[in-house]
């Protein structure tokens, strides 16, 4: 009886609740949007957005209406700087070196020398990383037009490795989907020219290009003569001390390029036109990734020859007509591994040793000798290589290359030059005829050495002139195969709509015996389904015409086919029983469209032959037998004898050397961008002096090592609960110092550092670049008591501290007691992702708070959609966003910070609520316990899912390919709070670099980490792995100043940005553990057998608090009681 | 520790040695002297059994003295230990909760599988057994499969997935047994059944194959003699012959099924994660990973491995005596 009261008790305190809660909610709309600090800086889209996003044709829709029209009437210039709006909105600053500002961002003036341009005298507009710009200009006669922009990527604070991109809008409005977002190419060179010397030529000089392996590097000699110069040039691919090739820097170069605007999906080749009518226009570009200098927008008409409308092949035979091969028959070979530009800092050399026929190559060694295979596959990527010859006349290209990438599946690269007579003026390459689209690659197993010809067989032929450089550009295209590849997503699309139609009858699990009636309900569906098998098998057996033959990866299109042939007729009840083998076909398809664009290739080298030259000029494709089988034998050997852990140490350290060692237990790759990092020109060991022995370990090696005393001086990645576990235990140093068994010398060493580290605005200056050697090392004077000026604050960053490196909560998680006890290298936190497409269906705005989303949860069950929320972090970050704590006693205000974390927090009301109400999602709501996010979130069942923003990020991007552009994510929804305010706080998971105790060298120690977590090095190091692994690699780093320099687009930026700061943490106190799970059973039992969430809880309370008492106890903390409580600050001072 | 056959086999050389006069006899010898005696003697046997026997020593025996040793102190894996005397099993005993709990779920996993998986074991074994040797080869390999092929238990976590489209839920679901998916794993009911069920799958392991050998090694002759003897049935041949014959191998496959139900703990986390949901297949063995890793007590694990070798020791001895009764 008694229960019954307090349940219905609770119930009517619960409703009232909800209703008050509501009622406050409209009561204070208008109040609610001021004090919302989400208001006015939300990241999400909203439906009008979103709604436009769907709507927007494709280019071949955008042309139907104006397929009569002819070409403008001539060239349009925009006046970049006086046609452009200057209406609040826009960012832009115009920049030139005679008046080099007009805005009063002094930064951009220096900026603007440091590009040290002389030889442009005109006035540009600077469009930094975040923001847009338009211009309004009239256009005299209406007509098709090409789009061409001259544009410069500088070098500056905001920009990182990825390429510039921009959201592109005529008169407000996105003209088509592939328009939708340009992206400006960038170029890049190696660092690894050793000498470069440019002489006036005379007559016998011929260019020449020489390659040579020593122990000391892989040389590369190059003569070149041209336009009446000589320069000889020396290349080389450093080696480490066991013989490893080791890649060589990058450097992006900067000069003015020219841009027209273009496909970016490689489903189109040649330029886009659009119609502009005889009217005032607007164009607008919108940042999304990386800044940029505009410096002329022109409208080209489309049939001029400036636009460049690439002519036919017989055409460009018929203009060379009488050129014939040269005489003397010299071939050029140009290794691959030595491009001289590339697209992406990711497109680089690397080593094969497939083939003893590949130049160069040891059994001893891993020798840099091809480019290609996973790094360069991506439509628009290229290299690029500078050659000249020495007689005029027609030549052939060759390649020996190895493309095994598709069982069955030619590729496609676009051959591009510029020089003499090719390419724009500016040394933007063109292809020189339409048929350079289309270069095939045919699929082998083995190396292939051929010339460069299309699906015909026809070998191109090229007119190069003597003395003339010319750069040849090799880009990844789809070319013969994107019109097919363009229908199977096409289809894949329609698919995935006839999939959620069905879906929202059935739900995820249709009923076998039931009849749904597809044929009366949704005849337009079973038609798409039939006519989509049509489609498939059709494409499918263009596919096997163009390949010549039926590779396993064809086939999967007929697999599919006949699925949708089946389901489309319906024949007993065919569609429910397939649903799920629909599904993951849809995944199947989506991943096929993935692979078919990836245009993966190795190649070995580049020929330059003569047009008579026969097979004979060619390098030879593979090894004969016996000099293969020696060479596999030899290799096998040698596997013995190779150093793994020696990787990329170019020498071995001094014994007497300072020195440190330093362990990460994370992948190989994140192992060899720190040794690199490390060992390079600007790195730890050349501005220090200190050597760092770098050992990549097994997880749980820590503990083992400090226990048998063989540990490392410093651990990367320590997950904070171990820090604070192997803290309490006296096995971590307090890198705040004063951790109490620090000696005087080392807690000097941490008061001072410390301070100037996370407050940067004071330091004057870094120690670690200025000083090399550890002896002269000058730290600052002051004691960190000293420069706090205020003996309460602890030397943490506050909150409004907008310079600081961390997130409070972030260093929350590794502090106990004051003392902090490591740097976070890495935080993790939840965000809120959702599929734009299908909310703007549906017409829903993207929820900003619970209630919203609790709101829209209707409607997405009517349509058996439902949102993912994993019930593990959702009861953490409730808590914390309804003003819990997990923890009593942390506000230091109140009470001595000896007590804090003596007892749990969740027996708090308002935590008994936020816990009830989380339950209620899975009980009331049925949200889904269990789900796979990545796949519902794909297939649109799940149009909203929550998890950690760089995880899911990264598996959608690589995995999920067909809906890009289609999702974003933003902050998790907001709670209301009593005080009238929203909380938005996501819960930050942190991994912390930490020095242990025992480290030889506390100083060298203490600055490595400094070095490692500072916001450069750690903003380098996340773009080296997207540069290394990709864009699924993203990186989380903890240090907040480095996201600015992470390859993130500006969207996304902000929105991180956002959630960052809305971030709370669960701090680790002793016994933390045992927390988890009881909060797990409690939600279980809610859930398995209807409990009433706040007993299930309560009644754990006791449990959990003895054990934190018993483990307090153990550590000789401050225990309490059940019904004990500390005293507070006020009792203590009266 | 039972000798081995190396030693007896050097003993019984040792044995025709014997015929060279002893200057001292047997009687007139303290024990003591009599086993150095001896010692020196087979010093070969010592020799070639040394590296296996210090390796023994050194990763199995001295663990188990070195934890007798730790549970009698706080030990932490990082700092220096400080002695307790009894403590730690007073506090196991006598306010660990979940340490009882440990105990019943052990011995309930342990009865059931223990005792089902060695007749399992020796049931189907004994089946195949009679089947013609290539068809027994292939059976042998589906049945043993399971136990080898590492993971593979991870199966049953497709199966009995929580989320709607696992294949029990979703097949509950079409049948309309539940509207919505059961949290298989993590449902307090479910947990210990669905553990033993998977526990027996994987059980026909090493012991099942050591039966299959025995049943081979059986000489048809006394199945003759038998007959000749009176035998009136197979049931009899099994209880009389087949299995006093195969007694070793029996009390192998005994100790492997007890170690195995006892120690089963892996597979139970990697399933239903750790710690099951209220402790509802918590066993020793996880108690024991519970306090070694999480919470860092070694001490306290240390004695809790102790108990959980004390009661192996127990069944084992049972066990024994519990063999030495068949075909009686």
């Amino acid at each position: 009886m008694k229960k019954h009261l307090f349940r219905r008790g609770t119930c009517l305190l619960l409703a009232a609740a909800v209703l008050f809660g509501s009622l406050a909610v409209v009561s204070s709309a208008e109040g609610i949007d001021q004090v919302d600090p989400k208001g006015s800086e939300s990241t999400s889209a909203d439906l009008q957005e979103m709604r436009a996003l769907v709507g927007t044709v494709s280019y071949d829709e955008y042309l139907k209406p104006y397929l009569q029209e002819a070409a403008g009437g001539s060239v349009v210039d925009v006046d970049v700087v006086n046609q452009l709006v200057r209406d609040g909105t826009t960012v832009a600053t115009v920049v030139s070196e005679s008046e080099p500002c007009l805005t009063s961002r002094d930064a951009d003036q220096s900026l603007w020398k440091s590009f040290g341009w002389s030889e442009n005298a005109d006035r540009s507009v600077y469009l930094p990383a975040s923001g847009s710009a338009s211009w309004n200009f009239l256009v005299p006669s209406k007509g098709m037009y090409s789009i061409r922009v001259e544009y410069y990527n500088p070098q500056t604070e905001e920009s990182s490795i990825s390429t510039t991109e921009r959201k592109f809008y005529i008169d407000d409005k996105v003209p088509f989907k592939e328009a939708s977002t340009l992206s400006f190419p960038k170029s890049w060179n190696f660092d690894n020219l050793i000498s470069s010397e440019t002489t006036d030529a005379s007559a016998d000089d011929r260019s020449s290009v020489r390659y040579e392996t020593t122990d000391e590097g892989y040389f590369r000699y190059v003569v070149r003569v041209a336009d009446g110069k000589k320069t000889t040039e020396i290349w080389k691919i450093a080696q480490d001390i066991n013989g490893n090739s080791m890649a060589p820097g990058m450097v992006q170069s900067s000069k003015w390029s020219t841009y027209y605007v273009q496909d970016g999906t490689g489903y189109y080749t040649g330029y886009f036109t659009f119609f502009f009518s005889e009217a005032t226009h607007k164009i607008t570009l919108e940042a999304q990734r990386e800044p940029m200098i505009i410096r002329s927008i022109s409208l080209v008409p489309s049939d001029s020859e400036s636009s460049a409308q690439i002519g036919t092949y017989a055409d460009y035979l018929k203009k060379h007509e009488g050129a014939a091969a040269p005489q003397n028959g010299e071939v050029t070979v140009i290794e691959a591994e030595f491009p001289d530009y590339v697209s992406d800092s990711s497109v680089y050399s690397t080593n094969d040793n497939t083939s003893a026929e590949t130049y160069p190559v040891t059994s001893r060694a891993q020798l840099h000798n091809v480019i290609g295979e996973n790094s360069y596959n991506t439509v628009g990527q290229w290299a690029a290589y500078k050659f000249s010859v020495n007689e005029s006349g027609m030549y052939k290209l060759a390649m020996r290359y190895k493309q095994d990438a598709l069982q069955g599946m030619y590729i496609c690269r676009t051959v591009k030059l510029s020089g003499g007579e090719y390419g724009l003026a500016d040394g933007t390459p063109a292809a020189p005829f339409a048929e350079a689209f289309n270069c095939q690659f045919d699929y082998s197993k083995k190396w292939q050495s051929d010339y460069i010809k299309d699906g015909d067989g026809t070998v191109f032929e090229f007119y190069f002139e003597k003395g003339v450089e010319y750069t040849l550009y090799l880009e990844c295209s789809l070319g013969t195969l994107k019109t097919l590849i363009q229908r199977v997503e096409n289809s894949l699309n329609a698919i995935n709509d006839c999939y959620l139609r069905i879906l929202q009858l059935t739900g995820s699990d249709p009923d076998e015996y039931r009849d749904y009636d597809f044929l009366n309900i949704m005849p337009d569906v079973l038609v798409t389904l039939l006519d989509q098998a049509v489609e498939l098998e059709t494409v499918k057996n263009e596919f096997e015409i163009l390949c010549g033959t039926n590779g396993s990866h064809i086939t999967t299109l007929d697999t599919i086919a006949r699925l949708l042939d089946k389901m489309g007729t319906d024949d007993g009840n065919n569609i429910a029983a397939n649903m799920s083998n629909l599904k993951s076909y849809l995944g199947t398809l989506g991943t096929w469209i993935n692979n078919s664009k990836r245009s993966a290739m190795m190649v070995d080298c580049i020929s330059v032959c003569p047009a008579n030259a026969g097979s004979k000029e060619l390098r030879r494709a593979t090894a004969n037998f016996f000099k293969s089988i020696w060479f596999e034998i030899s290799s096998f050997f040698w596997s013995f004898f190779t150093k793994y852990d020696q990787m990329g140490l170019t020498s071995i350290p001094d014994e007497n050397a300072e020195l440190i060692e330093v362990w990460l237990a994370t992948g190989r790759d994140q192992s060899s961008i720190w040794r690199t990092m490390i060992d390079s020109a600007d790195g730890y060991t050349e501005s220090t002096g200190v050597a760092v022995t770098l050992k990549l370990v097994t997880g749980g090696t820590l503990l083992p090592s400090i226990l048998s005393r063989k540990g490392p001086d410093v651990y990367i990645g320590l997950g904070a609960s171990d820090v604070i576990n192997y803290a309490i235990r006296e096995a971590v140093m307090g890198v705040s110092g004063n951790d109490g068994k620090l000696t005087d010398e080392e807690n000097a060493v941490f008061r001072q550092n410390y301070y100037t580290y996370l407050f940067p605005e004071n330091e004057e200056h870094l120690t670690t670049t200025e000083n090399r050697g550890t002896e002269n090392l000058s730290f600052r004077t002051e004691t960190f008591s000293e420069v706090l000026g205020d003996t309460n604050r602890n030397g943490r960053v506050d909150d409004d501290g907008t310079d600081a490196n961390f997130a409070q909560a972030a260093l929350d998680t590794v502090t106990l007691l004051d003392v902090t006890y490591g740097i976070p290298q890495t935080m993790s936190f939840a965000m809120m992702f959702y599929r734009m497409d299908v909310l703007a269906e549906l017409g829903a705005e993207v929820p900003q708070t619970w209630s919203q989303l609790l709101a829209l949860l209707p409607v997405l069950q009517t349509n058996n959609m439902s949102i993912g929320l994993s019930y593990g972090s959702a009861i953490d970050f409730m808590l914390y966003q309804r003003g819990g704590n997990m923890w009593k006693y942390t506000d230091t205000t109140k009470y001595d910070s000896k007590y804090a974390g003596a007892k749990i927090g969740l027996s708090d009301d308002v935590a008994l609520e936020a816990f009830q109400y989380t339950c209620r999602l899975y009980t009331d709501y049925s949200f889904p316990v269990s789900y796979d996010a990545a796949n519902r979130f794909r297939t649109g069942e799940m149009p909203i899912i929550i998890g950690d923003y760089a995880g899911i990020y990264n598996q959608l991007v690589v995995y999920a390919t067909e809906i890009e552009g289609l999702w974003e994510f933003c902050s998790l929804p907001g709670s209301f709070r009593e005080d009238g305010t929203f909380n938005y706080d996501s819960l930050a998971g942190v991994s912390a670099t930490v020095m242990l105790h025992g480290c030889r060298d506390v100083r060298a120690a203490w600055q490595f980490i400094q070095w490692q977590t500072s916001d450069s090095i750690q903003a380098n190091y996340g773009n080296k792995m997207v540069a290394l692994i990709g864009p699924s690699a993203k990186y989380e780093s903890a240090n907040v100043k480095a996201l600015k320099n992470l390859s993130w687009t500006a969207k996304e930026k902000a929105a991180i940005e956002a959630q960052m700061k809305h971030l709370s943490s669960v701090v680790n106190y002793p016994g933390s553990y045992i927390i988890g799970r009881y909060t797990k059973f409690a939600f279980l039992a809610a859930v398995n057998d209807g409990e009433n969430p706040i007993e299930a809880l309560s009644q754990y309370i006791d449990t959990i608090n003895a054990e934190i008492k018993r483990k307090r106890e153990e550590f000789d903390l401050e225990t309490f009681e059940t019904d004990e409580e500390p005293p507070t600050l006020d009792q203590t001072t009266n | 520790m039972p000798k081995t056959k190396a030693e007896t086999a050097v003993r019984a050389k040792g044995g025709e040695a014997q015929k060279a006069p002893r200057p001292v006899r047997r009687e007139e010898m303290s024990k003591l002297r009599w086993t150095w005696e001896e010692m020196k003697r087979n010093k070969t046997a010592y020799f070639m059994l040394a590296p296996f026997f210090l390796l023994f020593i050194i990763f199995t025996v001295l663990p188990v003295f070195l934890s007798m040793i730790l549970s009698l102190t706080d030990f932490n894996m990082l700092q220096m230990p400080h002695f307790l005397g009894l403590s730690n099993f007073k506090r196991l005993f006598l306010e660990d909760d979940i340490f009882i709990l440990a105990c019943q779920n052990t011995l309930i996993f342990a009865s059931i599988t223990g005792p089902v998986s060695y007749i399992l074991s020796l049931l189907i074994a004994w089946f195949i057994n009679e089947l013609p040797p290539k068809i027994r080869a292939v059976v042998t390999l589906v049945f043993y499969a399971p136990s080898i092929s590492g993971n593979v238990y991870l199966i049953w976590k497709t199966l009995f997935s929580s989320d709607s489209y696992g294949w029990a839920n979703a097949t509950l679901m079409e049948l309309g047994v539940i509207n919505q998916p059961i949290l298989w794993f993590e449902n307090a009911d479910y947990v210990m059944p669905l553990c033993i069920v998977v526990a027996l799958w994987t059980s026909l392991g090493t012991a099942f194959l050591s039966f299959i050998a025995g049943f081979q090694t059986i000489s048809r002759d006394m199945y003759e003699a038998a007959a000749v003897d009176g035998i009136k049935n197979r049931w009899q041949e099994l209880w009389y012959i087949t299995l006093p014959t195969m007694r070793p191998q029996m009390m192998f496959g005994a100790v492997l099924a007890i170690t195995n139900s006892f120690g089963f703990g892996a597979i139970v986390t990697a399933l239903c994660g750790f710690p099951s949901v209220d402790y509802a297949a918590h066993t020793i063995m996880h108690h024991l990973d519970d306090y070694g890793g999480a919470r860092y007590e070694i001490g306290y694990a240390s004695s809790i491995a102790v108990v959980l070798f004390v009661i192996m020791l127990a069944s084992n001895i049972i066990i024994k005596k519990a063999l030495s009764k068949v075909g009686e």
